[in-house]
């Protein structure tokens, strides 16, 4: 069996030599990208105990189907990021390479003060990342609200300790179940607070504008696809599956997690700027994914979380490769700029359609699914309010695409002439992941049961019939 | 009893964080609030009365009552972190004050004034 820690310590290590390589940072992120996807597929399910005691005293790693496909994901789609954003990463290779170990910690981790750790450790990464644009206050503005954050989550945490006597997930678990939940709710809370400003929902999220929003290709596809897509898979793991929330916590996440999905959408269809779009559709997202989460739905969730994660990795990498050299992103001054660069333009197309959720294309499959399943919990309020999300939804992203393919003024003729003289070159490697990406995404709305077959047939127990995954293992204990 | 005095240190921590305009005055507010956390994860393992968990000559019986040693960690590790994120602060106040030429939150500006 090989052991799961070695994705943790492996980019930890790297991580350190890159301070003393520092000629060959770049060739050793690589290296430690190739080595955890390839170590993915090596791991096998099952609780590994470190530093050797037995849970839940000591600490373990929890690697059952959930987490499995969590890690899965998110190493492929960050060796997709770096890759195609080859000539950025030099820079922040170090950053970069303590991040990896950090995602994967988090995902990994059995015990909720590990989880802390590995929270801190990830933001701490991305206040660094941050500070790239150069916009050092909204860097700062981050870094406050995630500090203030974590310590409330920890906080919460610690009081749950003081109650249970445990911080290993399985146990905290086991031992709610025959407590009264209605007096947890300040602990709950609490965490809930310290994950949701990381997970962008509102009111909690007032960093992301000045963070996302001058982002450039590299870093604005990593805090989109593979930090968001880390903390809504903790989310999930700990609001969905290890805490046990009384009916009114239910209500309360779920009515937060309904005014960001709205909120988010009207927030996008109001603005102009490429990266201001995708940024408040990834709020929204997050909020959606969020709120299906605390609903117990587990197998739709993770689909519509893949698909928001693999489109937006696709679209920010583009968003942020224009904006880098057309100095703008401002859609109304970009007009017609795939007519030049038509593999991008298909690329984030597809996306784009996915995203809302079109026939034919990966995202349908996924929000046919989310809608069946609140259907069958007699769920239609949300239902009704993620219909009207993805009306508003597809009105700015066809809105948006029509600037971006379509030469000249609106209503007047359309000619190749009046295409931007703002130049913007794409290199092979975005082209060809774009390109990769999107091609997988039409093939999975053709073909759902391809996806079905491939990724979750090494993780047997992610099904809809099968929904809890945490209990398989029950900690290592 | 000790618990209620790291609350109402956190409370203070949070109150400086909302009405300073200063950068290195919000900091200090943040470490307040971290402080405040601190004493009150060690207050959760406090036990009247009890030693130390360590078995020693003088308190060589396992029976005795002992205060639950895992808070005391958990701090530890909390206070690195916390030392970390604080450095990390410092570092973009000082970023900050050359771009800016400034501390104060007002002077250096919003969201639209860029």
């Amino acid at each position: 069996m090989t052991n799961p820690v070695l994705l943790i310590v492996v980019p930890l290590l790297l991580a350190f030599l890159s301070v003393a390589l520092k000629n060959n940072k770049k060739q050793l992120l690589f290296i430690a990208a190739v080595f955890n996807v390839v170590g993915v597929f090596i791991i096998e399910n099952g609780s590994y105990v470190i530093g050797g005691f037995r849970a839940p005293y000591g600490i373990n790693l929890n690697l059952d189907a959930y987490s499995h496909l969590a890690v899965l994901v998110i190493n492929i789609l960050f060796l997709l990021i770096i890759t195609m954003s080859n000539e950025k990463t030099k820079e922040f290779s170090t950053v970069l390479l303590v991040a990896l170990a950090g995602l994967n910690g988090m995902l990994l981790t059995g015990d909720l003060f590990n989880l802390f750790v590995f929270l801190e450790i990830v933001s701490i990464t991305g206040y660094i990342l941050s500070t790239e644009s150069k916009k050092y206050k909204y860097s700062f503005n981050y870094l406050i609200l995630g500090t203030i954050g974590s310590g409330l989550y920890l906080f919460g945490l610690i009081i749950l300790y003081a109650i249970f006597g445990s911080l290993n997930m399985a146990d905290i678990s086991f031992k709610m179940l025959s407590y009264d939940t209605g007096k947890l709710v300040v602990p709950i809370f609490l965490m809930f607070i310290g994950l949701a400003v990381e997970a962008k929902l509102i009111p909690f999220n007032g960093w992301v504008r000045g963070v996302y929003g001058n982002a450039n290709s590299l870093i604005g596809s990593l805090f989109a696809s593979v930090y968001a897509g880390t903390i809504l898979f903790v989310f999930g793991r700990v609001f969905g599956q290890v805490l046990v929330l009384s009916e009114y916590l239910v209500a309360v996440f779920v009515a937060i997690g309904v005014i960001t999905l709205i909120a988010g959408e009207v927030a996008a269809f109001s603005k102009n700027k490429i990266r201001e779009i995708l940024l408040f559709s990834s709020i929204a997202q997050s909020g959606l994914v969020a709120l299906l989460f605390v609903t117990g739905l587990i197998f739709p969730t993770v689909l519509q979380l893949l698909n928001n994660i693999i489109t937006k990795a696709v679209m920010f990498t583009i968003a942020g490769k224009i904006s880098d050299d057309a100095d703008t992103d401002e859609a109304d001054k970009l007009k017609g700029i795939f007519a030049n660069n038509k593999i991008i333009g298909v690329s984030f197309t597809v996306s784009a359609l996915s995203l809302i959720g079109l026939p034919l294309f990966y995202g349908f499959y996924s929000k046919i699914n989310l809608l069946l399943g609140l259907f069958s919990k007699i769920n239609y309020f949300v239902a009704a309010f993620i219909l009207l999300a993805t009306i508003i939804e597809g009105a700015y992203f066809i809105r948006l695409l029509v600037k971006l393919w379509t030469p000249g003024e609106e209503g007047k003729e359309s000619n190749i002439k009046f295409v931007t003289d703002r130049k913007v070159e794409f290199d092979f490697n975005k082209k060809v992941i774009a390109f990769m990406l999107s091609l997988i995404i039409l093939l999975a709305g053709i073909s759902p049961s391809l996806v079905k077959t491939n990724l979750f047939a090494m993780n047997k127990l992610l099904n809809e019939e099968n929904p809890s995954y945490m209990f398989e293992l029950k900690g290592g204990m | 009893m000790i618990q209620y005095v790291s609350i109402v240190l956190m409370l203070i921590g949070i109150y400086g964080l909302l009405i300073d305009r200063n950068i290195i005055k919000i900091i200090v507010a943040l470490n307040i609030f971290e402080v405040g956390l601190n004493i009150f994860i060690v207050s959760v393992g406090f036990v009247s009365g009890g030693v130390a968990p360590i078995l020693t000559s003088v308190n060589s019986n396992s029976a005795l009552i002992y205060v639950d040693p895992l808070p005391q960690a958990l701090v530890l590790t909390s206070i690195v972190i916390g030392l970390g994120t604080t450095a990390l602060a410092l570092a973009i106040a000082r970023k900050m004050y050359n771009a800016y030429n400034s501390l104060d939150l007002d002077e250096i500006g919003g969201m639209d004034n860029d």
